[in-house]
């Protein structure tokens, strides 16, 4: 009954928490907007424009992006059963990063389109499955696997960015270290689905991933079958990280550290975490984004690197705090 | 009933099982023992479906394990393993209703009592001794609903006061009608407390058997 109540206010907490900074990012940036924001629905003026065309996607997709992050962050820390595991360790933001620059740079599509994203989730999804295909083992070779193939992976981007003919595809480097300046309402209606989609095939784990966590054996003994969880949460993972990547290219840190907070808050049950971390995760992104388009103006940061900065004392922060559990395992595993 | 039937299996060209049948009856309480390395725990493995046989019958109930997905499996038999891994700081009470709500055996209250748990339901697995994270381990197990046990070394970690429970808890499952077949390698001080004795030898013939 009390944890319930509790998790209740915490909820109520981040929701106004997400209401005040969505609207917060409405109202601030390098246009000082005077009239109410309401009151600009429907108009075409300077204004209008700068509110309800520019900033609206921009924070719309920040917290469904946001969202996606923390759970797929839960989900890839959950599946490997590592605190070290994240999406972008275990080669699915660098599938999805191929995917779109590959298709790009051939001049087949260009950004922020549905070939774009599609591409990226299905290049997210090969390169998840080749990693599991590719590990000797489901501990830290699965891990240092996904690092290897990483690796190779940002690479071969790297190079067909540099031999493109393409005009302005340089400017992908900027994409490429995480930034929403490029959404726009049509970006966040294309990637939204496949955000939703993939938060919601990962609640539909989310139960069994507590037995899940006991081990291959253990689960299969309580009924249910270890691979056929892994399949699915790799599947909602790259649909959630190929979409995110697709729009914003891949922001760093999110997905480490949103699971730990909340994990320390609210205990490792993972239905009640995955709706937290969506949460967390649509506020940390909202005001990284704040912070990356306001802290320096008329420049902007890109926000890949504002998470990192803001993020990394966090975690130590937490990992000093409580040394329990997780932090204490470090040996492979079979 | 449990049958095994003309069982053939090995695993790294070892040759662990060659021909070996036997049964669990509804109501037997059944002590499996046997040197290290001799396949107990293997047995377990098979009959619990993560290991298949190369050859021979795994029969539970009239129904073939190795063509049962891993839902049907764990609605004809428990299966208390030697380890689990719990690294995440989950509370007692949370790990023992990891049992989906529909498979969970209506002896909650019992088990808690008989292991000694109520003390400990609020506390984090995690900060338990290696002894109370098995008798949670066993609570787990025990609370889903099945027809026939298997518990691989539930004695190992645990006192004489924690090894009396258990056995109090074997015989509230006999009584249940359920079949439970126990692993141990303690047999001499525990055989008094089964209906009967398995004992696996090893192959004398198979010098590699030693190594």
């Amino acid at each position: 009954m009390k944890k319930s109540s509790k998790s209740l206010l915490a909820y109520l907490i981040g929701l106004t928490l997400l209401i005040g900074l969505f609207y917060l990012s409405l109202n601030i940036g390098i246009l000082d907007v005077h009239s109410s924001i309401l009151s600009l629905i429907g108009k075409s003026d300077i204004e209008a424009t700068t509110v309800w065309g520019i900033r609206f996607p921009r924070a719309l997709g920040a917290a469904v992006i946001g969202a996606g992050l923390g759970v797929a962050g839960a989900i890839a820390q959950g599946i490997f059963r590592n605190p070290l595991a994240d999406p972008t360790l275990i080669g699915l933001s660098s599938g999805a990063t191929l995917g779109t620059i590959a298709l790009i740079s051939s001049g087949a599509s260009t950004y922020g389109t549905r070939g774009n994203v599609a591409a990226a989730v299905l290049a997210s999804a090969l390169t998840a499955i080749l990693v599991q295909w590719l590990a000797p083992n489901r501990g830290f070779g699965l891990l240092l696997t996904g690092i290897a193939v990483s690796a190779m992976l940002t690479s071969i981007a790297g190079m067909l960015i540099a031999i493109s003919v393409k005009p302005g595809i340089q400017s992908i480097t900027f994409w490429n270290f995480g930034s929403l300046t490029l959404l726009n309402n049509a970006t966040v209606s294309m990637v939204s689905p496949y955000i939703e989609i993939g938060i919601i095939t990962c609640f539909f784990v989310s139960r069994r991933m507590d037995i899940y966590s006991l081990g291959d054996q253990s689960s299969h003994y309580l009924g249910v079958n270890p691979q056929r969880i892994r399949f699915v949460a790799i599947i909602g993972m790259a649909f959630l990280i190929g979409a995110s990547v697709s729009a914003v290219g891949s922001i760093a840190f999110l997905g480490l550290l949103v699971p730990h907070i909340v994990r320390l808050i609210f205990g490792p049950a993972h239905r009640q975490m995955l709706t937290f971390c969506a949460l967390t995760g649509s506020i940390v992104l909202l005001l990284a984004d704040l912070l990356a388009r306001t802290l320096f103006v008329p420049h902007e940061i890109p926000l890949g690197l504002l998470t990192s900065l803001l993020g990394a004392p966090v975690l130590i922060f937490l990992i000093r705090l409580r040394k329990a559990s997780w932090y204490s395992m470090i040996e492979d595993r079979k | 009933m449990i049958e095994i039937k003309n069982l053939y299996f090995s695993r790294d060209k070892h040759q662990i099982f060659t021909d070996f049948s036997m049964t669990l009856q509804p109501s037997e309480t059944v002590l499996l023992t046997g040197p290290n390395g001799v396949g107990k725990s293997t047995l377990i493995g098979l009959i619990g479906g993560i290991l298949r046989p190369d050859r021979g019958h795994i029969i539970i109930d009239n129904q073939e394990i190795s063509q049962l997905n891993a839902k049907r499996q764990a609605q004809l038999r428990s299966v208390a393993p030697q380890r689990r891994d719990f690294q995440l700081a989950f509370t007692v009470e949370e790990v023992i209703n990891f049992v989906p709500q529909r498979m969970r055996e209506d002896n909650l209250e019992f088990i808690v009592d008989t292991l000694r748990l109520s003390g400990i339901l609020g506390k984090k697995i995690t900060e338990l001794s290696i002894g109370q994270q098995e008798r949670v381990s066993l609570a787990l197990s025990l609370h889903q609903r099945a027809p026939y046990y298997l518990l691989d070394e539930p004695f190992s970690a645990q006192d004489s006061q924690a090894t009396a429970d258990i056995l109090t808890v074997i015989n509230f499952l006999k009584n249940n009608k359920k079949g439970v077949l126990v692993i141990s390698h303690n047999q001499d001080a525990l055989i008094k407390n089964f209906d009967r004795q398995v004992m696996l030898a090893l192959p004398s013939a198979d010098p590699q058997a030693f190594s």
